[in-house]
């Protein structure tokens, strides 16, 4: 079976080569010329100047390489979902549109080998083309160091999504759930479109509940006008004010208290800001991050969710095939 | 009104029943595809599996295969109960529309009833393109429909099954083909006794090579049988427009009035008849096969 699976995927297998070799043959020459200009940078490619000599031709240089890669990041992030909507939505639901799976299911082969076989001829090429444009990307940003899209820290979302675990656990997901869809709506378009819309639903949500995943760090300043100073690289997920008692009030619930110690129609403020926002209650602000020293655990806390949906969805996937004809 | 006969001696001399199935059904949403179906196919026979577009007979087929799991009733195809799950080797099914990778060339199409399959006989099924005059090289996708019939029953037969099962492989065929491949699959029953149905819903192209008729309409068998047994016992009684007819009317199947005078089908079959102005005369399978059809229909709308 394997062979058959082989040759049904001839076409997208010799592409996804091209796509390695091609995508990795372009990052390593970009790699070498950003070197290149890096090494004409000299002192400055350490220094962080603010003024002088060095900033103009820092600015330059992120002129010219910054974009670029944001975008191998932003490559690898999608290839995953892209491989998915690709390569595994039609899986069975091409076979299931023009008949074929009768040709398998009525030889002495059991569905679910057949999907299995399926699934693993689809996999692990693209898992391997995966990872391999994966670590181009990563050494080419990291040769950027700070100069590149590492200055904003893991969380940056290209980032996130291009490095470590991730894109593994996307392309996990983005496959067996991109083959089920397709064995469950016997359409190739219809699945394509669901991996799509379900794979960037769900980023959003695990995205934004980043908190939830890694726990937060809550920085408290003493000054209620002045928020806690944080390292730019952590993740912002809250802030807000603390009372005498310690209980916190969200910035919304604190607008009475922030206007009444505003300025009004352009009058200065009336006197101290911090004695102001004491004297309303507002004791102290507090900030929660996530910081960048828990990018790894958010990450595999995020690929347990994935790999976790992507495992469910193969017994989905069966079920499907065994349910109808 | 179901006729069944051949479950006698016939049997007795086959052995084992290729096909036995008993009160049959398979309901879909829409109401029952399939019901009541009680019948026996002796083994190497070429069965006619006929019947009007929904009459069932996809859904009987699908039932043999194991692809669909029966409703009511059960079936036995090859002394077991056929599973989805492990398809048997000893059957093989050609699906409506004949199925096949249409970015395979015919070599690689063989190549998967190889390594699907583990009693294959390539010389076998290297046979039925060579009938087909069809090349080796060539892409599934660029073949006419003349030529993916013998790709498909290649594929179907390669693996030399005891029993095969052809869902309306003769539609979208030229005459010649259509004639070609009926003798091909004789040819398949008579060397290697190999049981063969076919469905259609053209009674007439399965007149001069089946043995063995199997007529469904709306979902219920009509009439199942030996052919020769069947067409033994009905005969076409032809008389005079009006007047009283010389038969009960309970052994008539099925009436016709055409401009020369009636025409019934009668069961059981000849009997001496006492009125002179009627005659009576073997029915051809269409006849026999029209006049269940119609009857069926009309019960169907009554």
């Amino acid at each position: 079976m394997i062979w058959v699976a082989w040759r049904q995927q001839r076409a997208q297998l010799i592409f996804l080569l091209v796509l390695l070799v091609a995508g990795y043959a372009a990052m390593l020459l970009l790699r070498g010329s950003m070197q290149t200009d890096l090494a004409g940078l000299g002192g400055c490619a350490t220094e962080s100047a603010v003024s002088g000599p060095c900033v103009t031709r820092v600015s330059s240089f992120k002129d010219s390489w910054y974009d670029l890669l944001k975008a191998a990041e932003a490559f690898v992030l999608v290839l995953p979902v892209l491989l998915g909507m690709f390569c595994a939505a039609p899986l069975i639901a091409k076979e299931l549109e023009h008949g074929t799976h009768l040709l398998a299911f009525t030889q002495s082969v059991g569905r679910t080998r057949w999907m299995l076989s399926k699934f693993a001829v689809a996999a692990v090429p693209a898992l391997v083309v995966l990872l391999a444009l994966q670590q181009g990307a990563v050494s080419w940003v990291d040769a950027a160091g700070r100069l590149g899209p590492l200055d904003s820290g893991p969380f940056e979302w290209t980032t996130f999504g291009s490095s470590g675990v991730a894109p593994v656990s996307y392309l996990l997901f983005c496959l067996a759930f991109g083959m089920t869809a397709g064995a469950l709506a016997r359409r190739s378009l219809v699945a394509m479109f669901t991996t799509l819309v379900t794979f960037v639903v769900l980023r959003v949500l695990l995205g934004s509940a980043h908190g939830m995943l890694a726990g937060t760090q809550r920085l408290v300043s003493d000054d209620p006008a002045k928020s806690p100073g944080s390292e730019t690289a952590a993740q912002y997920v809250e802030s807000g004010y603390l009372n005498a008692q310690g209980q916190e009030i969200t910035v919304e619930a604190a607008q009475p208290q922030i206007s009444a110690c505003g300025s009004r129609g352009g009058a200065p403020l009336a006197g101290d800001l911090t004695a102001c926002y004491r004297d309303h209650g507002l004791v102290k602000s507090y900030l929660d991050v996530v910081p960048s020293s828990a990018a790894a655990s958010v990450h595999w806390a995020e690929a347990a969710v994935f790999a976790v949906l992507a495992v469910l969805s193969l017994p989905v996937c069966r079920w499907a095939l065994h349910r109808r004809p | 009104m179901t006729k069944e006969t051949g479950t006698g001696d016939m049997t007795m001399t086959d052995g084992q029943p290729v096909v036995l199935a008993e009160r049959l059904g398979k309901r879909y949403r829409r109401g029952w595809a399939l019901r009541d179906c009680s019948l026996r196919v002796p083994a190497g026979r070429m069965v006619g599996l006929v019947g009007p577009n929904g009459a069932g007979k996809s859904t009987f087929l699908g039932l043999l295969t194991g692809l669909l799991r029966p409703g009511a009733g059960r079936v036995e195809v090859c002394g077991t109960e056929p599973s989805g799950r492990h398809p048997d080797p000893r059957i093989s099914f050609l699906s409506q529309g004949k199925p096949l990778y249409p970015q395979f060339t015919v070599e690689d199409q063989l190549r998967f009833g190889r390594s699907a399959n583990p009693t294959w006989d390539q010389a076998h099924a290297e046979e039925f393109l060579a009938r087909g005059h069809v090349p080796a090289g060539a892409r599934i996708g660029t073949l006419s429909g003349g030529q993916r019939i013998w790709v498909a029953l290649a594929v179907a037969l390669g693996t030399r099954p005891r029993l095969v099962l052809l869902d309306e492989p003769l539609a979208d065929l030229d005459p010649v083909a259509r004639r070609s491949v009926l003798a091909a699959l004789a040819q398949q029953r008579q060397r290697h006794g190999t049981t063969v149905v076919l469905s259609s819903h053209v009674l007439a192209e399965l007149e001069e090579v089946c043995d063995h008729l199997l007529l469904f309409a709306a979902g219920r068998v009509r009439l199942a049988g030996d052919v020769r047994e069947l067409l033994a016992g009905h005969s076409v009684l032809s008389g005079p427009r009006t007047g009283p007819i010389p038969v009960p009317a309970r052994c008539v199947v099925d009436a016709a009035k055409t401009g020369h005078g009636t025409q019934l089908l009668v069961s059981p079959g000849p009997a001496a008849l006492a009125d002179p102005a009627w005659r009576h005369r073997p029915p051809t399978l269409t006849q026999l096969a029209l006049g269940y059809l119609r009857s069926a229909h009309q019960e169907v709308a009554a």
